[in-house]
């Protein structure tokens, strides 16, 4: 809730208005160590994951891989070989891609659900608000994980062969962005339903309502932006969670081996019995990896946390 | 305890559990290919009067729900595939594996259900144990060495998923000779009950390291921040000014009152220490539920599948319902 929304000022001054609270957002922000921390882990990894090839080249298969079985690090291959001969460096670096952008994804598809049910829910209230309200604790209550365990291979049978592609993402992937989706919403949908509860009550939805306008305009021009920044500072959480999800969902071999995950490369690594013949060199990067990105995502989403969430940011 | 409490408690879980099998009905219906086809998977040259026969015999031209609608309007058919499935689950039948042929899906799950209830139940409880200590001191003495190490290792553990700590664990254990597969040697023959016992005991130490350690870093962060906020209440700090003892104030009057948040954090753990459970069992091929469903998931055994969603599901339902029972016991506020 900024306040320059409750006031009505020309466009103009708005916009103005609104980038000094951004200048004022980013100068608090930069002043947290651990959030900043968490920043820097995050920019590595994303420009890893916009141009690998920039870095290590094209993804290695087992057709172009160079080097021998289980290989460990040597000054041409500085993290080893895998079960394959693939260097596991260029395998790493092309994780990356794969886990980012299945993590951005899910994410977006459970933080849109999320904000829908959330805004719709508590803003029409009444009879629609009950019945959404018992579907999310449903969804509360459910070990989502298991679900999304058993309505993976569901969907991806139902839907079939797997070399189609979207965008440049393979099926079988494209199913794991889903049910993530549609299993982890339900803490979002609570935490915007909160704020919308509290925002429907405000002078500025009655005024906009005296004008004329309808519950679809005042939900997506009024509600909508009054939430964003709690959106925002869920979405970073959402983020961590997914990426752990997709992990350990590529882990138990729902993955697709032509297009690597770090979770991924560790169950291939399991299959191969990597950690008991002591080939810790294909395990540790992904894995690794792994741990920064969600550590860091933990960081930043505690950081934006404290600094947004309305009901944290009067604290001392 | 009032009772008003306790019957909407037992309503809302009742309500839920009634949710799961619906809605484990409705998964069975999304399934792909149709079941007759299942069914008589492997028969070959399978004529239309058989596929006609397995669908009568498994009731599959019985409608799906209780009310169809048909030129003559909605209507109520008694004979329909909803109550059936309903009567069997009640019933305690979960139909056939796929892959196990012949055996019960029952069956199955309750070979695989004590292994995982071992590993589990123990890792939980060192967990717990370790986890409110290593809380409870570093609240106590905050801001000392043991504080900054405890809440940096919580963190860092807290990111790293269950399978990747046992990968680490089982590399460290291969490379000092534990042993890394299994629950007992495979083809051991055992002098008596206690050689067996050592040999089990030894193939427990790295699954339940991991789990141990995979759990601890959440109690004690809950720990921690529940004590530092029980210390700053007015009656510590009349405790203090009474002159008690700083170890007679941590027992008796902070540890009491700390110890209600971690309640309900142990029953609502429940579900992440059964996601746990999946992947940490095939690191180790420990031969619990978590093998079972991965070993499914791979041979698409459909019905086992459904059984552990089933089985694994109301688990986490009860496990939040007693939390909500223990918390109303010991926490009259929420009573209400």
């Amino acid at each position: 809730m900024t306040p320059d929304s409750l006031t009505v000022v020309g466009g103009g001054a708005q916009a103005r208005s609104r980038r000094g609270a951004l200048g004022a957002f980013l100068g608090r922000y930069a002043r947290r160590r651990d959030g900043m921390l968490g920043a820097v882990i995050l920019a590595f990894f994303t420009v890893l994951a916009i141009a690998p090839e920039l870095f290590v080249g094209p993804l290695e298969t087992v057709v172009t891989a160079t080097g021998g079985r289980l290989q460990p690090p040597s000054a041409e291959f500085p993290f080893g070989t895998d079960q394959v001969g693939r260097d596991v460096l260029n395998l790493t670096v092309h994780g990356a891609r794969v886990s980012m952008v299945i993590g951005l994804l899910a994410t977006v598809v459970t933080v849109v659900i999320g904000a829908v049910i959330g805004v719709v829910s508590g803003f029409v209230g009444g009879r629609l608000d009950g019945i959404l309200m018992r579907i999310t604790d449903f969804f509360l209550v459910l070990p989502t994980f298991v679900l999304a365990l058993i309505l993976t291979p569901i969907i991806q049978d139902l839907v079939g062969s797997s070399s189609r592609e979207i965008l440049g993402i393979r099926m079988t992937l494209i199913v794991i962005v889903v049910v993530i989706g549609i299993t982890s919403w339900s803490s979002t949908a609570r935490i915007i339903r909160g704020q919308t509860l509290s925002l429907r009550e405000r002078a500025f939805v009655d005024r906009a309502r005296v004008i004329g306008a309808g519950p679809g305009h005042i939900m997506v021009r009024h509600i909508l932006p009054n939430v964003l920044n709690l959106i925002v500072a869920n979405a970073v959480l959402v983020f961590a969670g997914a990426v752990l999800t997709e992990t350990t969902l590529s882990f138990v071999g729902l993955g697709d081996p032509f297009q690597p995950s770090w979770g991924q490369l560790l169950d291939a690594a399991r299959e191969a019995g990597a950690p008991g013949l002591l080939a810790w060199w294909d395990f540790v990067p992904p894995g690794l990896s792994i741990v920064l990105v969600v550590f860091a995502f933990t960081l930043v989403g505690g950081a934006l946390d404290d600094l947004l969430n309305p009901r944290r940011r009067s604290r001392p | 305890m009032r009772g008003g409490y306790v019957l909407r408690r037992l309503g809302v879980a009742g309500a839920t559990i009634v949710a799961i099998v619906l809605f484990n009905f409705v998964l069975f219906r999304l399934m792909p290919g149709s079941p007759e086809r299942i069914l008589l998977r492997g028969v070959p040259n399978v004529s239309a009067e058989r596929l006609e026969a397995t669908r009568q015999r498994w009731g599959l031209n019985d409608p799906v729900l209780p009310i169809v609608i048909d030129d003559g309007g909605p209507r109520l058919a008694l004979e329909n595939q909803l109550f059936k499935y309903l009567a069997a689950t009640v019933g305690g039948d979960l139909g056939f594996s796929f892959v196990a042929r012949g055996q019960e899906v029952t069956d199955v799950l309750a070979q695989r259900l004590w292994p995982t209830l071992l590993l589990f139940g123990l890792g939980e409880l060192v967990a717990i144990v370790l986890g409110l200590a290593l809380g409870a001191y570093s609240g106590w003495r905050r801001g000392g060495p043991i504080d900054y190490l405890g809440n940096g290792v919580s963190l860092f553990l807290y990111a790293t998923p269950y399978f990747l700590l046992g990968m680490v664990l089982l590399l460290l254990g291969a490379a000092v000779g534990l042993p890394t597969f299994g629950m007992l040697t495979a083809g051991a023959v055992y002098a008596d009950v206690w050689a067996r016992l050592g040999d089990l005991g030894a193939h427990l130490v790295l699954p339940l390291a991991t789990v141990s350690l995979g759990l601890v870093g959440q109690y004690a962060i809950v720990m921690r921040s529940s004590i530092m906020e029980t210390l700053s209440e007015d009656y510590v700090t009349t405790a203090r000014a009474m002159g008690l003892p700083d170890g007679r104030i941590l027992r008796a009057h902070a540890l009491p009152n700390a110890l209600l948040p971690t309640v309900s954090l142990i029953a609502i753990n429940l579900g992440y220490v059964i996601a746990g459970a999946v992947t940490v069992e095939v690191v180790f091929n420990w031969p619990g539920l978590g093998t079972l469903t991965v070993d499914a998931l791979t041979a698409r055994d459909y019905p086992v599948l459904q059984g552990v969603f089933l089985l694994l599901s109301i688990t986490v339902v009860l496990g939040n319902l007693v939390a909500d029972l223990v918390y109303g016991l010991l926490d009259p506020r929420v009573r209400t």
